[in-house]
């Protein structure tokens, strides 16, 4: 919206000589890192450990030596947000006491990791991978259907909290481009089609197989190999006859 | 938290064998003394001890490498990179901060790698800060505006300001004292650190990464803590101001005066800035052996209650029993009048703020007219040696000792709101020095973790009598330290506690020569000074006598009311602010309060001070000790002192040491005061539990009559009280 | 002959002395007004003030108070009322009852004297805040 501001702005400022105007830029981050009460997230939401991730939470304490015990934050963060989704405040809350930390030891760790989500997440967290090798194979268009598809825009979350779309920098599976990744499941080699079957798959409740679209297995060429085709050369292979 | 891995490995849980690696390393690194090591600054050869950094190391040789993050005080975090030095065959520069010398390095500070690492890290720094240095407090004493005029780059690249423009971060509001401006923030952690390790209260830190990173408190609260002032002088930019003082003055414009703080009995050292004979702020003074540097909030932000309340003419209470401005020749001439007419009826009560050249003229001015009834407001039992060894009612082993503590014992004290600044070293022995704290009194937060023992004077005997597990911790500890509160001394049987602490103290086992292990923490800034004068403690006496006159000298604790005085007493107060004092008087003596005056104060530690007059006395108030001789004077008994010189004779001769300035002047008669006490009539413990005034952090703000004349304080106690009621 | 002495002058300062009032009042004016002059009593104002005129002055001392007794030495050029300032400094040459041009309204306030130096005087209130606030005492209940 700024921008026409900004280009008059300019205009006014080459033919009439005096000082453009100019706006500061907005947060470029995406989420904030203050928190804001929300209904969903305030200190008063009920956040327990589950009979089974107290379980697990005593199994994951117990890994660290005595002392050191401040080193389960992470796993403890995200034991709680698989829990709940995403993280709420008293989430974190919780952590810290059974960490016995300060509050605010728990909130730098949580604010400092993308992955940590403080805001609600759907169910499904699509993380589409719009990095450079992603971007060249046709990322843009995968990004579009899952937008025309789940009818979101990125960062945003559908309204029955099933989906939610997120532009994501790279996943390391350069080599399938395109990616998506939703929840722990990477699908790779997209084309947009297979995209729509994905998330309609998911629509359905069912549970669309991960990995590769293409046929392939894993990150071998698709088709035969091009090199090393051959047979494993034996010792002294290259090796100067002298020798 | 900060110590928590420590503790652990010390209390015998599994050691990983690294650690035992760590320990025991250390340990022997003691016992070796290893050699120094020979570096070179600047081609300068210096020795220095390994593990020294090259900031220190060049300190040492008087180069200054410039810094944000790095505080002596607090940990190295080495996150500006602004002390970056070039060091010969490195192939990048280092973080002198954080780099500990190799031996044999050459160091540059003054190179062209280090200039250009200088150039980029300032310019790096300055993308993002604004430049509102005109509308900025920090103006002036900015470290960021005056490193960059030192070793910035002449010019600069950034045109980026049409596009992109300057990160922007929101303000954070982090209570009635602090003002931030966070777009101005380098994110040097200072403040952060302080608040960890030094305030003991863990509410700042940063969020988010990269340039979205902020420092702050995530949810909205309050940093409140009883030192949360230094963050304000700990921030090399402007992000963290004072908030009374904000758009106050410029540092050019304001004259310094160095004085002493009078708010509690730490006698820190401050800086008073004044303007047009106006206080416009109070900083620290360094002093390593009171307050380091840093300052408790009361002392540095109560300065507004000074300009509040105050006393400004003589009054006298007309026969409409109402106080009316009246002259001083009218003032002089009735309080003289009534005087004379007590003849030796007359008493005087000290307040806590009472200089030692008052204390003394009233006590001779009262000893001429035939009395002896010179009281402080604050209670010390008196049984036994009382207050004639001075050992007995001082902090005996002086502030900067505690640190070498290795096992203290708090009795009825609460030193986090009674006296921060021992508070302060108190954490740092904890946390550095891995001592042992016990806490006898109401259960408290004293910002570090200690053993709760009981909450009465039984807990006290069960120490003595190895009841308890923290007895032979402190008797075995080679530094062994007991800190006494005033206000558990106050009680009935105070002189029974003194004695049982008395003979705690004498059983450790005290190897440490000068080592002093019974330590006694007053609250109030007059009260060594006065018993060392020679007042009496409390005013029980006063109530006993019945006086026909008497004086108080700033006395508004409400120690003595008119209901404990007969009828026709005359009530002389003599003071800088309308409060309790006042109110009850039927004559009023405006006198100067400590800014306003060239005074000495002693501090619990017995270490005389003094300050001296920033500002004027406001309207008709004088200094203090001219009144009372002004006084004398016209009541016919002429005190032979004329001015500030021959007053100071007097005092030398009462006490030599009171004008031993900046001076500790230590008591060793421990054995002797425990046996007069022992040896004096059985004495009962009341086994109720020990009370505290102050508890918490809403009590410590208002506390006396200039705090509690401070709008800024009552706003503090505000901020506190709304701090509670939230959730977070 | 009696002009050649200078006895005229000598005449004229009788007449002066005898217009004043005698030796004593004469030498009292003398001592008040640090003058002695005759003329035409033009008129006196509300507050006795007396305006004389003499032509046989040079232009601008030919036009003079005399303050009422009442002031005494203390006498002040703001003690002229406005409408005989204007004649007085040759603004007009009509008295103020002879000149019935000038406006009267409603409005207009008694002239009042420069009271600067005693207790009247104007002492505008202060803009800026004391820098100390006093106590005030509690009334007793």
């Amino acid at each position: 919206m700024l921008n026409p501001l900004k280009c008059f702005g300019k205009y006014l400022g080459r033919y009439a000589g005096i000082r453009s105007l100019h706006s500061s830029s907005p947060l470029s981050h995406d989420s904030l890192f203050v928190h804001r009460d929300s209904p969903e997230d305030n200190p008063d939401t009920i956040f327990e450990f589950t009979p089974e991730n107290q379980k697990r939470v005593d199994s994951i304490l117990a890994i660290y030596p005595e002392g050191h015990k401040r080193a389960a934050m992470i796993p403890l963060l995200d034991l709680a947000q698989r829990q709940y989704g995403w993280l709420p405040l008293s989430a974190m809350h919780k952590v810290a006491e059974i960490l016995k930390l300060p509050r605010m030891r728990v909130y730098e760790v949580a604010t400092f990791y993308t992955m940590f989500m403080r805001k609600p997440t759907g169910k499904f967290h699509v993380q589409v991978c719009t990095t450079t090798p992603c971007w060249l194979r046709g990322s843009d268009e995968v990004l579009e259907a899952c937008k025309k598809n789940l009818g979101i825009g990125v960062g945003e979350t559908s309204k029955d909290m099933m989906f939610t779309i997120s532009e994501v920098e790279c996943l390391g599976a350069c080599v399938n481009a395109p990616m998506i990744q939703i929840n722990d499941d990477y699908y790779e080699d997209l084309t947009v089609d297979d995209t729509n079957e994905i998330l309609n798959d998911l629509k359905a409740c069912k549970k669309p197989r991960a990995g590769p679209r293409s046929g392939r297995f894993a990150a071998e060429p698709l088709g035969e190999p091009t090199s090393l085709k051959g047979d494993p050369p034996g010792p002294g292979f290259g090796v100067r006859a002298d020798l | 938290m900060l110590r928590s891995s420590l503790i652990k490995v010390l209390n015998g849980a599994k050691v990983s064998p690294k650690h035992v690696c760590v320990t025991f390393r250390a340990a022997s690194d003691v016992a070796k003394k290893p050699e120094k090591i020979e570096v070179f600054i600047d081609d300068q050869p210096v020795l220095v001890d390994p593990g020294t950094t090259v900031l220190q190391a060049a300190a040492q040789v008087g180069v200054e490498i410039p810094r944000f993050c790095y505080h002596e005080r607090l940990a190295v975090a080495g996150n500006c990179r602004m002390c970056l030095v070039e060091v010969e065959k490195s192939p990048k520069p280092v973080a002198a901060c954080a780099m500990p010398v190799m031996k044999g390095w050459r160091i540059k500070t003054n190179s062209d790698m280090t200039k250009k690492a200088r150039e980029g890290v300032m310019e790096f720094l300055l993308v993002n800060h604004p430049l509102d240095c005109p509308i900025c407090d920090q103006g002036g004493e900015c470290d960021l505006q005056d490193q960059s005029m030192a070793f910035g780059s002449d010019r600069s690249r950034f045109t980026d300001i049409q596009f992109s423009g300057k990160r922007a971060v929101e303000d954070k509001d982090l209570g009635p004292l602090i003002k931030t401006v966070m777009t101005r923030c380098i994110h040097c952690t200072r403040c952060i650190r302080f608040a960890s390790e030094v305030a003991g209260i863990d509410d700042l830190g940063t969020t988010g990464r990269g340039s979205d990173m902020q420092i702050g408190t995530y949810v909205e609260k309050f940093f409140m803590s009883e030192l949360s002032g230094n963050v304000i002088d700990l921030c090399p930019v402007g992000a963290l101001t004072s908030k009374p003082y904000s758009f106050t003055a410029r540092p050019w414009e304001i004259r310094k005066i160095d004085s002493i703080d009078v708010f509690d009995a730490v006698g820190s050292n401050i800086v008073v800035s004044t303007r047009t004979n106006e206080v416009l702020r109070i900083l620290p003074r360094v002093n390593e052996e009171i307050n380091e540097e840093w300052l408790a909030d009361k002392s540095r932000f109560a300065y507004d209650g000074l300009k509040r309340q105050r006393l400004i003419t003589p009054m006298l209470r007309d026969n409409k029993n109402e106080l009316t401005p009246v002259d001083w020749e009218a003032v002089l001439l009735t309080v003289c009048k009534v005087l004379q007419q007590a003849g030796p009826n007359v008493a005087a009560i000290a307040g806590g703020m009472a200089d030692a050249e008052t204390l003394v003229a009233v006590k001779d001015l009262l000893n001429r007219l035939g009395s002896e009834l010179t009281c402080t407001e604050h209670v010390f039992p008196m049984d036994g040696s009382g207050t004639d060894l001075r050992s007995s009612y001082l902090l005996n082993n002086k502030i900067s000792g505690a640190e070498e503590a290795d096992a203290i014992l708090l009795i009825g004290t609460n030193p986090r709101f009674e006296a921060p600044l021992l508070n302060s070293r108190l954490r740092k022995t904890y946390l550095h020095n891995e001592a042992q704290i016990a806490v006898i009194g109401p259960k408290v937060d004293l910002t570090y973790e200690y053993e709760h023992l009981g909450n009465n004077a039984t807990a006290i005997c069960n120490v003595l009598n190895d009841n308890c597990p923290f007895s032979s911790t402190l008797k075995n500890a080679k530094k062994p330290l007991i800190i006494v509160g005033a206000d558990l001394l106050k009680r009935a049987d105070g002189a029974a506690i003194l004695s049982l602490v008395q003979s705690i103290a004498a059983q450790t086992c005290n190897k440490v020569e000068g080592w002093k292990v019974l330590n006694i923490l007053h609250k109030v800034a007059s009260q060594v000074a006065a018993l060392d004068i020679g007042y009496t403690p409390g005013v029980s006496k006063i109530r006993e006598a019945k006086p026909k006159a008497l004086i108080l000298i700033g006395a508004d604790e409400g120690a003595i009311n008119k209901e404990d005085l007969p009828e026709d007493c005359f009530i002389i107060y003599q003071g800088h602010h309308g409060d309790l004092g006042a109110c009850m008087a039927d004559a009023v003596l405006p006198g100067a309060a400590y800014t306003e005056k060239q005074a000495t104060y002693v501090n619990t530690e017995g270490r005389a001070q003094q300050t001296l007059v920033a500002v004027s006395p406001p309207g008709l108030a004088k200094e203090d000790w001219k009144i009372i001789r002004a006084l004398s004077e016209i009541v016919g008994h002429k005190l032979p002192y004329d001015n500030l010189n021959e007053i100071r004779d007097r005092l030398d001769e009462v006490a030599p040491h009171l004008t031993r300035y900046g001076e500790v002047e230590g008591a060793n008669y421990f054995k002797q005061a425990a046996q007069l006490l022992q040896e004096d009539e059985e004495k009962t413990l009341d086994d109720s539990p020990i009370d505290l005034k102050i508890k918490e952090l809403q009590d410590y703000f208002m506390t006396d009559s200039i705090s509690r004349a401070s709008p800024t304080m009552a706003k503090c106690v505000q901020a506190v009280l709304k701090q509670k009621e939230s959730k977070y | 002959m009696a002009k050649f002495f200078g006895l005229d002058k000598l005449a004229y300062l009788f007449r002066i002395m005898k217009e004043n009032g005698g030796i004593r009042s004469s030498l009292y004016k003398l001592y008040r007004m640090d003058d002695l002059k005759m003329g035409t009593l033009m008129g006196i104002d509300k507050c006795g003030n007396k305006y004389f005129e003499n032509n046989r002055y040079f232009f601008g001392r030919n036009r003079w108070v005399e303050y009422a007794p009442k002031y005494g030495t203390d006498y002040d050029a703001s003690q002229v009322p406005s409408e005989w300032y204007g004649w007085l400094h040759y603004k007009t040459d009509l008295t103020p009852d002879k000149d019935p041009s000038r406006p009267i309204y409603k409005w207009m306030s008694e002239p009042t004297e420069n009271m600067s130096g005693f207790s009247g005087a104007y002492i505008p209130y202060s803009t800026t805040k004391p820098k100390i606030e006093a106590w005030v005492p509690p009334k007793p209940s």
